[in-house]
């Protein structure tokens, strides 16, 4: 033990700090005498959360388990004989472990050092307030997300970082397409959401009626409650609800971590600020549905349904992501589709059975991957364009961002001695391991194996497109240069971090934030072969990309080739996109339009029959009053003496066949 | 008292009391309205007396009593209706009941 | 002990009248009388600590009891009883809060002010009374007591189309009630209860036979359900909705759909559990396509009020949903939805009537990019449309979530319809947010300012509800649990 271990009772204080930046920037935001003094609050608050981020994972380090904390009940309702007979109780709590601490690192480090760019980056813009308020709540949402002691507020979390999400991709809400993308995104991931609600549904029911679970009065439905996984144990093994439960809980990561079949709102995603790009849509939010399926699968546990399942979605996306990285002319999609092919990885790490593995890519990709949106982001400020065959020559005019961006490129691609290096051929080495006991993984691993040339092709025909070269290829754009010390000091953090976080697994203390990880396996003998062959992969990638674009070369396809085919079908994205507009838009309203007719003139068009139904009756049945008394006088008698013929024959005849008395 | 046949006295009341419809149903003249109406009345008047004087002692002087009080509203509802026929008449120069018909739907 | 319960209705009863009788001076007598009514039921949520639970024969009790005879002829007895426990109690606070609201929120109204006030104070009177009356009689009194204010506040201060939308609407409930009232009245009859008091019918009642149960609980349904609305007899709604001033669509959606939900927990469920347990079914089958249709249909609208009216009849059909599981879980979660989905409309209703006033159009498409003109306005509609479609730390989050879990346990995987309609939902508020806050301006006139400051007043304090019990929601929890719910399978 050591004094650090008090940091862990102050964890609540991480999404509380940042909460208050939200609070008093965006309450006061817009009154402050000069709208950067926000953005210089929120980068206080959130050095401040940064800190205590990196106490409670140093304390996490010298003293590894699990601590909850500070736990309160949400909602409690006691049980009655139908539905949960023990009653239901939720709670709010904190729970500091190995992977949340590791989680916390990324989400306060990135958050800080984005906040920080942000200030020169988003200096131009109108809406400052707004901007940094939104990004302080998402911190709070996130870091509360990574703290959460039980599914029901992770979901909460998950939606709160959903919605901000939401608002920052519309930031620039005047721009139609943003708040398309907004919506889009929104809504896709929503679908996942539905799913993993469904998920959680499960786990509830099943954990509230298992046998030996002490029931909700004890603590309600938390992580640490009882014995971890529960798959095991618990909730009564491999059953087919649990394999529903976890195909809910990929399918709301798939939602989240932007996987196939919901991928498309992703590169859309790009609409909003860089910045937001760099640290939500890179390095933390998408990463939050990984870091779902990882607390999953250690506290409650896949069954090899779910695993396949999870190992094809991971290393298909893998590889369709990359594919259409390859043909994107714009800068910011390209390190998009690239954020979804790593999140692959990192899915079909988990779904193998490498949870810690799959966390080990997330933190070092997520270094890399904010330098890469970061450096580009440096450019985009720059030159104004994100089109990268305007670029050129960049690093002339801007070697520090040309710098940074190789850095992260080669990080990314796993060049030797990179942390991507050490993380993606770990995730490659692992999943080598297992093939032999599960050959259904083949398939899956070779497209991941492939993916690592497509990703040293795509990443470095970006660079060269935009930093190669004598100058840029179109001679409109403004003259490039390199920004400010706010923007640059967080490039050469990132850069550092890029390089060097891979290795930090080789330090015992810091392995011990990844339980079990154990040796890199590179360093085992029969992966040196795995790892000669993708650095292989990575020259191949590179000498290609180096062939095609280096030097200021543009690389013409010409148009009659099947390959200028394939090309359409990548810059259309497969018509995924196509195909999810029109089930989204046409489909779904001409349903609903369909409806709408049948509700105003089928439905109420029945109401209305029945309303002229009686009016016409009531009509003809009004002309019986002819105003003339002699009339009246008539009906008087005809009743009287119709009554009396009632009387008369009726009643007698009632009387006999009914009988009475 | 036996002196009255009974199928008599109701035959004779019946037969006013259709006397009186009749024309209440035929007529569009008020005045001779009224005056069905009143034959009408006169049939129920007749049979409270007649009814009355066939129980007796039983019924002591209830049938009279009612007889004598319709007598006095026949007298009062003769006198509203004459002042409706003055009005009627004033207002649209006719007394014909069918002309005045705007109570209709 | 006080009458607590009378105070509080001699309150409502006496600024009524107050108000019906102050001329000019109307607003400021509805708004001290409100305020008074929302402090008063505030003491006493304050007072409530625990619900009086089972009395002799597991008969429910009643908190804060008050029962005088009233008519009483041989064997009838009707007395005016009332009684609380925490699920009236959630509602009468409720009530408060959308008093205080559509007080302020209305406080400019220039056509016959004091008939206004007075209206709304009354139909607010009526639905305190369904929320405390604990006789049949007693109850059917109010509940038509609010059917006619409503009347008045649709046909007379409505839209263009308001004498239909009022005539639809009353002879919709009207038949409804009527059907409500013959069936209650058969409870008591074929319970052989003498006397028409719940506290004892609820023994008799109880046991009756599952036929019997089966059929009363029809009626109750069909009468209740009109008011919920159930597909399909809730073409009502949109019309009223639509042609009502914002002040009758606030309490009409917040309030009067309450009503129905109030009267099949505590009339038809606590009474013929039986019944209700043979035609779950029925019920999650209706439920179901109350939400589904709604949703669906929703996305086709373009008059803002339609939208939102019809996002409430998917929303009730969830409350319905979580009625029909029946369990504590359920009916909590139902209670606490009736309350998110009673605040939440109101502001949406709210909003729209500020759109109104202020863009000329409640049109949808005719509209946009609002936001950096209205930035107030838009950010309620942001918080009105984000706790409609559900999202967490915002009050609807919880109950629809233990409405689901509940539902899960019952119908297992069809609760995926109510679930997938959550992206439906989330679709057309998004998609209204779109196209009328988003995007470049669009139909906004020249001289547009934010709506009156009495205005925002009404919705901030919506809004805050909305984080407040969304963020704490066992505020609201603790107390709705503190019921017979928790005696119920």
């Amino acid at each position: 033990m050591s004094g650090f271990d008090v940091a862990f009772g102050w964890a609540w204080l991480i999404p509380t700090l940042t909460a208050v930046a939200f609070v008093i920037v965006g309450v006061g935001g817009r009154r402050m005498a000069r709208l950067e003094w926000g953005g210089w609050v929120a980068v206080a608050f959130s050095f401040a959360a940064m800190v205590v981020g990196i106490l409670v994972a140093i304390g996490e380090m010298l003293a590894p388990g699990s601590y909850t904390d500070s736990s309160v009940t949400w909602i409690s309702i006691p049980g009655s004989p139908g539905t949960f007979p023990n009653g239901v109780q939720l709670d709010i709590g904190i729970l500091v472990d190995p992977i949340s601490a590791l989680m916390l690192l990324v989400v306060t480090v990135v958050g800080f050092l984005v906040l920080l760019y942000s200030i020169e980056y988003m200096h131009h813009d109108s809406g400052l307030a707004r901007y940094y308020a939104e990004l302080s709540l998402f911190l709070t949402a996130m870091t509360g997300l990574v703290l959460s002691d039980n599914l029901l507020e992770f979901f909460l979390f998950w939606e709160l970082v959903g919605v901000c999400s939401y608002f920052l991709i519309g930031f620039y809400y005047e721009k139609p397409s943003a708040a398309s993308a907004a919506k889009e995104a929104f809504l896709v991931t929503r679908v996942g959401d539905v799913l993993f609600l469904l998920g959680i549904f499960i786990y509830f029911a099943v954990y509230a009626t298992s046998g030996s679970a002490p029931g909700w009065a004890a603590g309600g439905f938390k992580f640490t409650n009882g014995s971890a996984p529960f798959l095991a144990g618990a909730m009564g093994g491999n059953t087919p609800l649990l394999t529903v439960a976890g195909l809910m809980m990929l399918g709301g990561a798939a939602g989240k971590s932007a996987q196939f079949p919901l991928h498309v709102w992703l590169p859309d995603a790009m609409e909003g600020p860089t910045t937001v790009s760099a640290l939500i849509h890179a390095a933390t939010m998408v990463a939050a549905g990984v870091y779902l399926l990882a607390v999953v699968s250690l506290f409650l546990g896949f069954t090899p349904t779910d695993q396949l399942a999870i190992v094809a979605v991971g290393g298909f996306t893998t590889f369709f992501a990359a594919t259409m990285a390859v043909v994107n002319p714009d800068i910011k999609r390209v390190i998009a589709y690239s954020t979804i092919s790593q999140l692959g990885y990192m899915v079909f790490a988990v779904g193998a059975g490498f949870t810690m593995v799959g966390l080990y890519h997330l933190f070092t990709h997520a270094f890399f991957k904010a330098l890469l949106f970061l450096a580009a982001g440096s450019v985009i400020h720059a030159v104004g364009t994100q089109d990268l065959f305007k670029m050129g020559g960049l690093r002339k005019t801007m070697p520090l961002t040309a710098a940074a961006f190789a850095i992260g490129a080669l990080s990314l691609s796993g060049f030797p001695g990179s942390s991507g290096f050490f993380s993606k051929d770990d995730i490659l080495g692992s999943v080598y391991a297992t093939l032999g006991t599960h050959p259904q993984y083949w398939p899956f691993f070779l497209l991941a194996l492939l993916t690592v040339f497509l990703t040293a092709y795509y990443i470095f025909r970006a660079w060269f497109l935009a930093f190669g070269g004598d100058g840029p290829r179109d001679a409109t754009l403004p003259h490039a240069h390199e920004p400010g010390w706010t923007m640059r000091l967080p490039l050469v953090v990132l850069s550092a971090l890029a390089i060097g976080a891979g290795a930090l697994v080789f330090d015992p203390a810091f392995a011990s934030l990844l339980p079990g990880i154990g040796v890199p396996p590179t360093f085992r003998g029969a992966d040196l072969a795995l790892s000669a062959v993708s650095v292989g992969l990575v020259a191949c990638g590179f000498g290609l990309a180096y062939s095609f674009w280096g030097g200021g070369r543009v690389f013409e396809l010409s148009e009659s080739t099947w390959a200028a085919r394939v090309r359409a079908l990548l810059l259309h994205r497969y018509y995924f996109k196509a195909g999810y507009d029109w089930i989204g838009l046409r489909a779904t309203y001409t349903v609903a339009r369909a409806a709408d007719f049948v509700e105003r003139y089928v439905i109420d068009g029945t109401v209305r029959g029945f309303e002229r139904l009686f009016a016409g009756l009531s009509d003809g049945l009004r002309r019986v009053q002819t105003g003339v008394v002699s009339d009246y006088a008539a009906y008087v008698v005809g009743g009287l003496v119709g009554f009396l013929l009632l009387l008369v024959f009726l009643a007698p005849w009632l009387l006999q066949t009914v009988g009475g008395g | 008292m036996s002196a009255f046949s009974p199928a008599g006295l109701l035959a004779l009341s019946g037969a006013l009391l259709s006397i009186g419809l009749f024309g209440i149903l035929t007529r569009r003249n008020f005045i001779l309205l009224l005056i069905s109406i009143e034959i009408a009345i006169n049939a129920a008047v007749l049979n409270f007396v007649y009814f009355a004087a066939f129980a007796g002692a039983t019924g002591g002087l209830t049938g009279q009593a009612i007889a004598v009080v319709v007598i006095g509203l026949a007298a009062t509802e003769v006198a509203v209706g004459l002042a409706i026929v003055l009005a009627l008449n004033r207002l649209r120069g006719s007394i014909n009941v069918a002309e005045a018909a705007t109570l209709k739907f | 002990m006080l009458p607590v319960l009378s105070i509080l209705l001699a309150t409502l009863l006496a600024s009524t009248l107050l108000t019906f009788l102050s001329g000019r001076w109307a607003r400021y007598v509805a708004l001290a009388g409100s305020v008074v009514f929302l402090v008063e039921v505030l003491l006493l949520l304050a007072s409530f600590t625990q619900w009086a639970g089972f009395g002799a024969g597991g008969v429910p009790q009643y908190n804060d009891p008050e029962t005088y005879p009233w008519i009483s002829i041989s064997w009838l007895t009707v007395n005016y009883a009332v009684g609380i426990d925490g699920i009236s109690l959630v509602l009468v606070l409720l009530t408060a809060f959308l008093l205080v609201a559509t007080v302020v929120y209305s406080w400019r109204e220039e056509k016959e002010p004091a008939l206004w006030f007075g209206l709304v104070l009354l139909t607010c009177l009526g639905c305190y009374g369904v929320f405390v009356a604990l006789d049949i009689l007693l109850f059917f009194l109010f509940w038509e007591a609010v059917l006619i204010p409503m009347f008045f506040l649709i046909g007379y201060w409505g839209g263009p189309r308001r004498r239909y939308a009022a005539l639809k609407f009353f002879v919709y409930t009207h038949v409804a009630s009527i059907v409500m009232l013959v069936s209650l009245l058969a409870v008591a009859f074929y319970s052989g209860a003498a006397s028409f008091d719940f506290t004892s019918l609820y023994g008799p009642a109880r046991a009756l036979g599952a036929t019997t149960q089966v059929f009363l609980f029809l009626g109750l349904f069909f009468g209740f359900g009109v008011k919920f609305p159930i597909v399909p007899f809730h073409t009502w709604l949109p019309d009223a909705h639509v042609e009502a001033p914002t002040g009758g669509s606030v309490l009409l959606a917040g309030l009067l759909l309450k009503l129905g939900a109030y009267g099949l927990i505590r009339w038809a469920v606590e009474l013929l559990p039986t019944g209700l347990g043979h035609l779950a079914p029925l019920l999650y089958a209706v439920a179901i396509a109350s939400i589904v249709w709604g949703s669906v249909v929703a996305l086709a609208q373009r008059d803002l009020k339609r939208l939102v009216a019809y996002s409430s009849i998917n929303h009730m059909g969830i409350v319905l949903l979580a009625i029909a599981v029946g369990s504590s879980l359920g009916v909590t979660a139902a209670v606490l939805l009736m309350f998110a989905h009673g605040i939440v409309s109101a502001l949406l209703f709210m909003v729209s009537g500020s759109v109104h006033h202020t863009f000329g159009t409640r049109d949808i498409n005719a509209i946009g990019g609002i936001t950096p003109r209205t930035p107030a306005l838009s950010t309620l509609v942001m918080v009105g449309s984000l706790a409609s479609l559900g999202l967490p730390a915002l009050i609807s989050f919880p109950a629809e979530f233990g409405a689901l879990l509940a539902a899960w346990d019952r119908i297992s995987y069809w609760v995926l319809l109510p679930l997938l309609i959550l992206v439906v939902t989330a679709a057309f508020y998004m998609w209204l947010m779109q196209r009328m806050l988003f995007g470049p301006p669009k139909g906004i006139p020249a001289n547009v300012h934010e709506p009156p400051s009495f205005e925002l007043a009404a919705m901030s304090i919506l809004a805050a509800l909305i984080v407040l019990y969304g963020v704490v929601p066992s505020l609201l929890v603790q107390v709705i649990v503190n019921s017979p719910i928790q005696g119920w399978p």
